[in-house]
């Protein structure tokens, strides 16, 4: 009888601390949201057809957002995530519509290329000593350069029918992309979570020099970042190139903002060492969100910036105002009632 | 014009900037001047149209005085360590002030173009308020801010006009636009038809900057906040408010930017801006200025625009296509800092074996 009493105690206090986390707080944005949109369109939105279209386009917002929280979390950055998107997007169509590649080796060649671009950012980073942020955005020139001379202005596509209905088909009103997307967070998760080394990424992201001083090569854990950064834009351009009607030059044009937008709204450290892959997807929820309504409301497209711009501002002052309070709360408290407080 | 507060036992990347240890051709403002008058001379050898003053020069250099206001509004933000990923759109929210004073309230262009520093400054206080006031790190702030005004600049550009743009010009802005100093008489002597009015406020946003970091107690705190902000608050300076100071600052310089570059194309629309990020980082990295904070160098952010815009121009007459540009741009770039890195390391081995 104990047992069972204290089992639910345990779980009582696994899902009270759950319910102080980021990822509570985004759950219940999404919910609320989805039954606000619920109402508003008044019972379609949550019907199939809908449902298959806002899982559609979810697929790159998550995946992106997971990459750019691969490079944050050993405190880099990756500003080239939507330049590489796009180049390897167009980089597979080209193959498969102008060069008669099969799609399963256009594909293949499309990841394998962002992976190797990712090895070649970490690599420069850790030989040249330059600063992250420089030589991405380096990169990311001289990818938008190459996606430009790729396919110039026209818009390719007619490439392989096998790898379209692969990016339409959706069983049981769920997209395979979205699939796709959600193992890949599910892999990265145990990746990161259960393996010594997502460990040692996480710990030469939160201290490198403690890191250091036990045996971990930091140079090592940023080339494994950027590498596995380039490995998920590369399933990102996938995704994007199964489920568009066509790739130009301007498919990853807009990757950089949402990229960002997913981990930090996640509550992701910039610092580094800290990931959340649950809060990253739930922060693509949430921007999705934010665009489904737009078009259920037929406002202007740049409603969706504005409003994720002051999301992002809210969560950012949000988070300060948590932390002076809990500082308060910590320092006046010499007592030790700690629930109450809150 | 140099101006450094490098704390001793910092990494050699540091030690250039004390001068008199190092070697002259450390000096990286010398190289980039050399490597600007030497591509230049060879793309003029290359391309004799690329001397044409009217044509050629005057262009390169109206965008080379707009450019390098935007440099410098990255440089102050970059001086106290920070950065700001919001100056293309700081540019074009100030720039939608001045619209809409000249259309709306037919301001006289003077009065446009302080209406549209104000908005800029105003904007970047904003900004450098929440990022002292959370301790947050000042790329989320500028991302976040970043989106918000893309958003709200759009919004206001499609509620306030009919097709997006403002093109209601005071007097005077169009002999800004295409005046050059041939236009300026003393007597006989008439000045060069390549350098553009406008370059007018790039030089005195030089002078100003120059004398605040060179000369004045306020810039030296603004440096040493950017070298070791846990020092420069120890050792009594506000370290908040130089945070809000540069901030305000670049969204100044970044308003005065949106305006020049408003000017020099006659519209005032949203898509000012767009391309201004990338090259208001190469322009201040590539002077010498470091991403770390606690070193600017007014003239090398110059200079690197300088260098930038000449690669862009002669590229561009040799008939490298606009799609390749970036390419080497991204390549310069790249090959540019470790250059430097290995310069840096080398002289300093030289300097310590000499020791």
């Amino acid at each position: 009888m104990s047992t069972l009493l204290d089992q639910q105690g345990r779980a009582a206090e696994v899902l009270r601390r759950f319910s102080r986390t980021t990822a509570a707080m985004l759950l219940l944005v999404v919910v609320a949201g989805s039954v606000a949109l619920e109402v508003a369109s008044s019972g379609s939105f949550l019907e199939g057809p809908s449902v298959r279209v806002f899982l559609q386009y979810l697929a790159t917002p998550i995946l992106i957002g997971l990459a750019q929280m691969v490079a944050l979390c050993v405190g880099q950055l990756n500003l080239a995530v939507g330049a590489l998107g796009g180049f390897t997007a167009c980089l597979t169509g080209v193959l498969m519509a102008d060069h008669g590649v099969p799609a399963v080796i256009a594909v293949l060649v499309g990841l394998l290329t962002a992976t190797a671009v990712g090895l070649v950012t970490g690599i420069v980073i850790v030989a040249t000593q330059i600063n992250g942020f420089i030589v991405t955005l380096a990169t990311m020139t001289i990818l938008l350069g190459a996606q430009y001379r790729l396919v110039g202005t026209r818009t390719v596509d007619g490439y392989s029918p096998t790898l379209r209905d692969l990016g339409t088909a959706a069983p049981l009103d769920t997209p395979l992309v979205f699939v796709t997307a959600i193992v890949a967070a599910g892999l990265l998760g145990a990746f990161m979570y259960r393996t010594v080394a997502g460990r040692r990424l996480l710990a030469a992201g939160g201290n490198p020099l403690a890191a250091r001083l036990s045996g971990i090569s930091t140079d090592r854990q940023i080339v494994l970042a950027h590498t596995l950064s380039g490995l998920l834009v590369g399933v990102a351009a996938v995704t994007a190139t199964a489920s568009l009607p066509g790739v130009n030059h301007s498919v990853g044009g807009d990757w950089l903002l949402p990229s960002f937008a997913a981990p930090i709204i996640g509550g992701v450290a910039l610092t580094g060492g800290s990931i959340a892959v649950f809060g990253t997807v739930l922060a693509a929820f949430v921007t999705r969100l934010i665009d489904a309504a737009r078009a259920q409301f037929s406002l202007d497209p740049s409603w969706v910036n504005l409003l994720i711009g002051l999301v992002v501002l809210g969560t950012v002052a949000g988070g300060h105002l948590h932390q002076t309070r809990l500082a308060k709360s910590a320092s006046s408290e010499a007592s030790p009632q700690p629930e109450g407080a809150r | 014009m140099t101006t450094s507060v490098s704390p001793p036992e910092t990494v050699p990347a540091q030690e250039r900037t004390a001068g008199h240890r190092m070697p002259f051709w450390v000096n990286q403002r010398l190289g980039l001047l050399v490597l600007v008058i030497a591509l230049s001379m060879l793309f003029g050898v290359l391309r004799p149209a690329f001397l044409d003053q009217r044509l050629v020069l005057f262009p390169l250099l109206r965008d080379v005085a707009t450019l390098t206001v935007v440099a410098l509004a990255q440089m102050v933000a970059l001086s106290v360590g920070h950065m700001n990923l919001a100056v293309g759109r700081m540019a074009a929210f100030g720039a939608m002030f001045a619209g809409i004073g000249y259309d709306r309230l037919h301001l006289p262009m003077q009065a446009g173009l302080l209406l549209c520093l104000a908005a800029g400054a105003a904007i970047g206080a904003v900004t450098g308020w929440l990022i002292a006031r959370t301790g947050v790190s000042s790329f989320v702030v500028t991302l976040a801010m970043d989106f918000a005004l893309l958003g709200l600049v759009s919004l206001m550009y499609s509620g306030l006009t009919e097709d997006a743009a403002f093109t209601t010009r005071p007097a005077g802005i169009d002999a800004l636009r295409s005046y050059s100093l041939a236009d300026i008489c003393v007597g006989p002597l008439c000045g060069s038809p390549a350098v553009p009015q406008l370059a007018q406020f790039t030089v005195f946003a030089m002078l100003g900057l120059g004398f605040l970091y060179g000369c004045t107690r306020i810039g030296r705190e603004l440096l040493l906040t950017g070298a070791i902000p846990a020092a420069a608050e120890l050792s009594g300076i506000p370290t908040g408010r130089r945070v809000l100071l540069a901030h305000t600052l670049s969204g100044l310089l970044a308003a005065l930017a949106g305006f020049m570059a408003a000017a020099g194309t006659g519209t005032f629309r949203a898509s000012i801006g767009d391309d201004f990020m990338l090259p208001s980082f190469l322009g201040a990295v590539l002077g010498g200025t470091l991403l770390t904070g606690g070193v600017v160098s007014v003239l090398g952010t110059l200079l690197g625009t300088a260098l930038v815009g000449v690669i862009r121009k002669g590229l561009d007459l040799l008939g490298v296509g606009l799609e390749s540009l970036n390419i080497y741009l991204g390549c310069i770039l790249l090959l540019a800092l470790s250059a430097d890195r290995i310069r840096t390391v080398v002289s300093y081995r030289k300097v310590v074996r000499s020791t």
